[in-house]
């Protein structure tokens, strides 16, 4: 199934977003200006809903005219995008959405035709499969490994590098009542949360890379 | 607007095909996702984190009713999204030196494709189809697709070390923490805010 690879799923929706000469701003500015004001980072809308590893969300205004001898063309609306790399199946994580952050899905979508809100969650689901548009072609360089498993993961990886530091040289019994010792802390460790950017580390990254 | 967030660059992309070609790219599509050494180059790029292409049929855009006007068009159309890491000219430069017969293969059938060799008329192509991103989340914005790799490698290592490392001598386990050392590394990168792009 091109949606899914291993068990990621790769979403694609494209909902068409009202035209109405009346509105004062049009739908789709209050939708990009809605946008420019919400978190990309742990208070993200994402972030508190489950299952997202990335997603973005597009207005697209018009196909793009690539010049003579192709035909140009337009739409006749503008459509909303929401692409997704998400854990599990459609089902789970469309309710998950609809359940965590209700307010956030009916403040974006309400610009949307058709859109029924998400307090109704099987017209939401409904809805969100209606625009729905099959992935061709879905590549995930991890394609078996859970949001929280990847950010238990990076946070284990940064002890790790720490612990290693801390012990070289050490003798093996102080290695071994250490290791032990530092397993039960790494599982006392809360969850990372989603959208961080992880602790900060007096280590400077920079320069110019392009 | 925003095609960055941390280490990730989102870009969307947007072409015109003739509907008959639809199919022959549909096919190519079908064998890239059932051959896997014909995904190796694909792999080898290994700072895409996510990527995907969807074919939009000229009739199939959504169409809800409720006063939406139906479209109308003449051709299918190819959407492209990437989530990778580094600067937009480090990801089409690679692209094109690594995969140029394999994005020959996608894009050919797209209006006016140049192909992706040489460089410069391929980006300004890209830069002609594509189009901003308004959000973009992702869930580990300090760690590019190289770093999550490594970071499960280190959790696999931990895992296997810790299972053992109750159940045998001091000097035991000081061999076995070594091959530990051994094995993590090269999978101990730093983290974090990335590098200034400009």
């Amino acid at each position: 199934m091109p949606n899914k690879n291993g068990s990621v799923y790769g979403l694609t929706i494209l909902s068409p977003i009202i035209e109405d000469e009346k509105a004062t701003p049009s739908h789709d500015l209050q939708i990009r200006n809605y946008l420019s004001k919400l978190s990309t980072r742990e208070d993200s809308p994402f972030a508190l809903a489950p299952g997202t590893h990335l997603a973005r969300l597009v207005v697209m205004d018009d196909v793009i005219y690539v010049g003579m001898p192709a035909c140009e063309e337009h739409l006749k609306s503008k459509y909303l995008i929401f692409e997704s790399n998400l854990d599990g199946d459609l089902d789970g994580y469309l309710n998950g959405l609809a359940a965590s952050i209700p307010e956030h899905l009916d403040a974006i979508w309400q610009h949307c035709v058709g859109y029924p809100g998400a307090g109704s969650r099987r017209a939401f689901v409904d809805y969100m499969k209606a625009c729905q548009i099959e992935t061709t072609f879905f590549f995930a360089a991890v394609n078996d490994k859970s949001v929280t498993e990847t950010l238990r993961a990076l946070q284990t990886q940064t002890a790790v590098t720490d612990f290693i530091a801390r012990h070289q040289g050490a003798d093996a019994s102080t290695l071994q009542r250490d290791f032990i010792a530092f397993l039960g802390y790494l599982k006392s460790l809360p969850l990372p949360k989603a959208g961080s950017m992880g602790p900060h580390r007096p280590i400077e990254t920079g320069g110019r890379n392009e | 607007m925003s095609n960055i967030n941390g280490k990730v660059y989102a870009m969307n992309a947007i072409t015109p095909m003739k509907p008959w070609k639809t199919w022959i790219l549909r096919a190519a599509f079908f064998a890239l996702g059932h051959i896997k050494p014909l995904q190796k180059d694909l792999i080898n790029l290994s700072f895409i984190e996510f990527a995907r292409w969807v074919i939009v049929p000229r009739d199939g855009f959504p169409s809800l009713g409720n006063g939406q006007v139906k479209e109308d068009l003449q051709y299918d159309y190819l959407l492209f999204f990437s989530n990778f890491n580094g600067t937009w000219n480090q990801y089409i430069d690679a692209f094109s030196a690594v995969l140029s017969g394999g994005l020959n293969l996608v894009w050919r059938w797209s209006e006016k494709f140049p192909g992706s060799v040489p460089v410069t008329l391929f980006k300004e192509y890209i830069a002609r189809v594509q189009f901003d991103t308004d959000y973009y989340y992702t869930a580990y914005p300090q760690a590019t697709a190289n770093d999550v790799k490594s970071a499960h490698i280190v959790q696999a290592s931990v895992e296997s070390l810790a299972a053992i490392a109750e159940n045998c001598t001091p000097e035991q386990f000081a061999e076995a923490y070594l091959k530990f050392v051994l094995q993590v590394q090269c999978h101990l990168g730093e983290t974090g805010n990335a590098p200034v792009a400009g």
